[in-house]
């Protein structure tokens, strides 16, 4: 087909908004499904995804719909919906030439929608805006066109009013897409260039690569090189979803979507944004753009339970072959043994990759709390000075060599309820929030740019913001830059003894009051002993807070008879097995939830 | 293993065949047996479970059954009758297999004194019958449990008759409100009646049971309970603190928030008031929560049935020694704390036979059907790590503790529970003394934790 009648285009919405429920239902406007064979969201094919009704991998589907008499190639690349995965939003965006907008008729827009705006005229790509759910009574669409209008600056006229559910305004949004998109740009006769925009595994066929061929063309048997990370590979399979995957033997030239079947056995061997060009007529230049997936959040996870270290290796190894886009390393604690450090894209991520382990796997794992990437500039032996990154508290450098330490600094969009404004900045503040910009967005909402330390926002940010504005807040953010500040390693001591797995970074000034509640919390998680402990936390050695787990009053049984002999040593058994199972340090048994206890800000 | 090929130059060695035993290996206990456990001397402990209540309280995990009580002119409405011809038949099948000569018998429940005077007749015939009570020249410890309102002259005097000489009244509380929480559905009035009753029978060794951490209790409520209590003047005493147990209403209505927990501070506070005022009283701790009064001290008890008493040769060589109070010690509850063999009869009743522990089934139903084999359940032989556990689990709940030359030197103990012990002596919650391994005062406040340690 001729790359005119071809479009590329994304849809971008926030979570909830019915991206995926549109996606279906533009599939069967096209006859590519029908209603008897539709299951629910055919693009979120993992059953973690539907569940928690977001996307986590993006796909890419090809239909055929006739438009003037013509039959147009539509190719739509889905993109993830949370802010944990902005590198493979951009990506996508980068393999299209327009982008649908999905606006909630009953919500209006939302902080993703507005952050993936600026990402989609970023990257040049034409706009569709649409009203979606206006099946529902609350629906205002002519007042959300309006608003699209003021906000973003689309003209009201040009948005379509659909309800994915009923499929009302379907056939003219399909019709918009052939009329308004443009047709693929891209030179035939140049050196081959195909965008990496998404890859899965698949445990019979190996990585199957999601691609968009920017300039000149390739086809099944050539041998392609991945530009990013130089290795090269043989094209076994070239094809389109349509879908179910369809075989093509053609050449993909310039402006065609397919995917890419060649012998890759890992996702380590593909890196998103990379790439793809002939190993024996290479380009001379790889597209822009491409980044090393760079994770931002960390955490520990230890075997726990019935779980070997060894199991829980191959976990981890079988699961990052279906997700290169965490890290794992081996490490060890002296509270807990040996476990992986584990790095995230983000919060959700993190959430995700450790649900897979104990679903997938079925291992039990203890997770120590989440930390970020800080700077340390030290001193080094002989004079002079360099950089070192860290991801554990525990890994910080002897205080008196520490120049300083840095965190990363995100720039943040809240737009929230007008009403909720204060709130939301009280805890913006709290978090030691720098305010950027207030603007407004429509007459009751409005958009609050902040810079945020990461660490301040990996806990429970997201929670608070929802629960203060009722469900209504949203956020998008991204890592800016590295700050100094002023942050102190804050360490735990148990029963007189430093708990490696339970120090924490954090600002100075905080310091006392996260010592105080972490102290709390700790003495609710722990059982009380035959002894008295004390429970301490320490700035270089200097005290700042402290608790007292009292020693066991009473406990004892009452009544033991012949009828409970047995009943009786069973329960004293458990308890003793109870006990192995927990960590013992300095004598105390530490529960394993006692290491999540970090979380508790405090905040109440 | 090597091949050795037989050939006339190298013929099978000539020696003697092997002796198989052609009646096999030994066969395993089996608790529906008691002839197959071999016994070289009689079983001296027997417990038995009636089940019946007519009413369940709101923390007992005993199993009961509660039947409507029969209205005169009408068919029994109950299993009461049924259930005492399956009990005797069991008493008889058991008392074939192999030989009882028992030195305590013990009724429990259920509410034993719930059953009909007309019943325990015939129980307390079969147990004659059987030769388990009656025998000249002995006469063996047999106590019976009691709620304070079924406890009737006419009961107490064929259970005095038919040689019962030991009642255990659960009185649990003289606090009405405190009697409510436990759903308790008797009088404070009702107990000092139930005593003057077994009094009037002839009955002098009374036992009372009281229950302290009441959801609502105080310090001074306790008091006031103890004190009531010891105006009674019984022989002997058991405090137990209010125990969760689970599939309890109490413990459900705990969970949903209907009812709170004593502070396990004021809960030791309770405990320690019992061990100071009842120790003032005369009265000498021998088990985590059981008292008995040492002779001399208080009124109320002739003294020919101080006499009687006296005579009793103490069955367990621990027990043995001049210990003033041992005299009105439970002996059949000793029995356990001793690890001694009994066997129980009736739904639900517990047995321990040359190191196997089983159960009937809790389920009269069945109980009824399958008279008189009950079915049997949680049989178990323990190994002997986890027979030792439960020695040490038993003996350390004893005042007088374990000897600590056959524990030390016991083949089973582990160096790792060897240590837990020294841990525990340094700490101060166990003593070594007089040859003996105790908890100390100290200790016995966390009897379980330190228990915990050691097995």
């Amino acid at each position: 087909m001729s790359s005119d009648h071809i479009r590329n285009f994304c849809i971008i919405a926030h979570i909830d908004h019915g991206k995926s429920t549109l996606a279906d239902r533009m599939l069967m406007g096209t006859g590519a499904m029908d209603q008897r064979t539709r299951q629910e969201q055919a693009l979120d094919s993992m059953e973690l995804e539907r569940e928690r009704g977001i996307t986590i991998k993006s796909s890419a589907v090809s239909v055929e719909h006739v438009y003037n008499g013509k039959t147009y190639e539509l190719n739509f690349i889905d993109t993830p919906g949370h802010v944990d995965f902005h590198y493979e939003v951009s990506r996508a965006l980068a393999a299209c030439e327009g982008a649908i907008l999905v606006v909630d008729s009953t919500q209006g827009v939302e902080a993703q929608t507005v952050a993936n705006l600026y990402k989609a005229v970023d990257a040049d790509l034409e706009l569709i805006p649409i009203i979606n759910k206006i099946d529902l009574p609350s629906a205002e669409p002519e007042r959300r066109a309006l608003q699209v209008e003021e906000v973003l600056g689309l003209p009201a006229e040009d948005c379509i009013f659909t309800s994915a559910k009923t499929g009302q305004g379907v056939p003219e949004l399909l019709d918009a897409i052939c009329e308004r998109f443009p047709p693929p740009k891209g030179k035939q006769d140049a050196k081959l260039q195909a965008l990496i925009f998404d890859a899965k595994y698949d445990d019979y066929r190996g990585v199957i690569v999601y691609f968009r061929v920017m300039n000149g063309s390739m086809k099944k048997g050539d041998r392609v090189r991945m530009m990013g990370i130089k290795r090269t590979f043989y094209i076994t399979e070239l094809g389109k979803f349509r879908p179910q995957m369809q075989k093509i033997d053609e050449p993909f030239d310039a402006g065609d979507v397919g995917y890419m079947v060649a012998a890759i056995k890992t996702l380590d061997d593909v890196n998103i944004g990379d790439t793809i060009t002939l190993d024996t007529d290479p380009a001379d230049q790889p597209l822009p753009g491409y980044q090393e997936p760079q994770p931002m959040v960390f955490c520990d996870f230890y075997p726990s339970g019935n779980t070997q270290f060894d199991e829980l290796r191959e976990a981890i190894a079988k699961l990052h072959i279906n997700d290169a886009s965490f890290t794992f390393e081996p490490t060890s604690s002296e509270a807990l043994g040996s476990g992986f450090r584990c790095g995230f894209l983000g919060m959700l991520h993190m959430d995700i990759i450790q649900e897979r382990l104990e679903r997938e796997s079925n291992v039990e794992l203890v997770q120590t709390a989440p930390t970020v990437t800080y700077e340390v500039q030290q001193r080094i032996k002989g004079g002079g000075t360099d950089v070192i990154h860290i991801t554990n508290p525990a890994d910080l450098p002897n205080p008196s060599n520490i120049i300083e330490i840095r965190e990363p600094i995100v720039l943040a969009e809240i737009i929230t309820p007008t009403d909720r404004i204060g709130d939301i900045m009280k805890l913006c503040e709290q978090r030691r929030g720098v305010y950027k910009s207030q603007k407004f967005l429509a007459d009751d909402r409005q958009i609050l740019e902040y810079e945020l330390p990461l660490a301040e926002i990996i806990y429970d940010f997201f929670d608070k913001l929802k629960s203060i504005t009722s469900g209504y807040g949203t956020m998008d953010y991204h890592v800016s830059e590295f700050r100094r500040d002023n942050l102190v390693k804050m360490d735990i001591m148990v029963n007189g003894s430093i708990v490696d797995a339970l120090a924490v970074i954090v600002h100075r000034e905080k310091a006392e009051f996260r010592g105080r509640h972490l102290l709390k919390k700790l003495k609710q998680e722990i059982d009380r002993h035959l002894f008295e402990i004390p429970l301490q936390a320490a700035i270089g050695g200097k005290i700042i807070a402290r608790e007292t787990i009292k020693s066991v009053g009473k406990n004892v049984t009452a009544k033991c008879y012949g009828g409970d002999v047995t009943r009786k040593r069973k329960l004293l058994e458990k308890q003793k097995a109870g006990k192995a199972r927990m960590k013992k340090i300095a004598s105390v048994d530490i529960p394993q939830k006692a290491f999540m206890a970090v979380l508790d800000t405090g905040e109440g | 293993m090597s091949l050795i090929v037989r050939s006339a130059k190298n013929p099978a060695p000539k020696h003697t065949p092997i002796v198989v035993d052609r009646q096999g290996p030994e066969n395993p206990p089996d608790p529906n047996d008691l002839a197959s456990f071999r016994l070289s001397e009689p079983l001296g402990s027997v417990y038995l479970h009636l089940p019946f209540c007519f009413h369940k309280c709101h923390y007992c995990d005993f199993y009961s059954i509660v039947e409507p009580a029969q209205t005169p002119g009408q068919p029994p409405a109950d299993r009461q009758a049924a259930f005492t011809d399956a009990l005797c038949g069991e008493i008889l099948t058991r008392s074939e297999q192999t030989a009882f000569h028992p030195t305590t018998l013990f009724a429990g429940g259920g509410t034993p004194t719930y059953l009909r005077p007309g019943l325990w007749e015939r129980l307390l015939q079969t147990l004659g019958e059987v030769g388990w009570i009656g025998c000249p020249g002995s006469t063996p410890e047999f106590t019976v449990e009691a709620n304070p309102e079924t406890v009737t002259p006419e009961l107490m005097h064929r259970l005095a008759a038919g040689g019962v000489n030991r009642v255990s009244i659960g009185a649990q509380s003289f606090d009405t409100t405190s009697l409510k929480q436990l759903e308790r559905w008797h009088e404070p009035e009702s107990v000092p009646r139930a005593v003057q009753h077994c009094r009037d029978a002839g009955i002098t060794n009374l036992s009372l049971d009281l229950i302290f951490a009441i959801p609502g209790q105080t310090l001074a409520m306790l008091e006031r309970d103890l004190d009531a209590l010891l105006a009674l003047q019984p022989t002997h005493l058991s405090t137990y603190g209010l125990t969760y147990e689970p599939n309890t209403p109490l413990t459900a209505k705990l969970r949903v928030g209907q009812v709170r927990r004593v502070e396990e501070d004021l809960e030791r506070d309770m405990y320690e008031l019992v061990l100071d005022k009842l120790e003032a009283a005369g009265f000498e701790q021998y088990e985590v929560s059981n008292w008995s009064r040492v002779p001399g001290t208080g009124s109320g008890v002739s003294a020919a049935a101080l006499t009687q008493q006296s005579k009793h040769t103490d069955p367990t060589p621990e027990a043995r020694g001049p210990k003033p109070g041992g005299r009105f010690r439970c002996r059949h509850n000793l029995a356990y704390w001793h690890n001694h063999d009994w066997l129980g009869l009736g739904p639900s009743a517990a047995s321990h036979v040359r190191g196997h522990r089983w159960r009937n089934a809790p389920n009269l139903v069945r109980y009824l059907q399958d008279a008189p084999t009950p079915p049997i359940t949680d049989h178990e032989h323990l190994p002997p790590d986890q027979s030792l556990g439960e020695r040490l689990m038993l003996g350390l709940r004893l005042r007088e503790g374990l000897n600590a030359g056959w524990l030390l030197g016991h083949p089973d103990l582990r160096e790792h529970q060897r240590q837990a012990i020294d841990a525990s002596v340094r700490l101060g919650f166990l003593e070594q003394a007089d040859g003996r391994l105790r908890l100390t005062r100290k200790g016995l406040f966390v009897a379980d934790s330190v228990i915990a340690q050691v097995l």
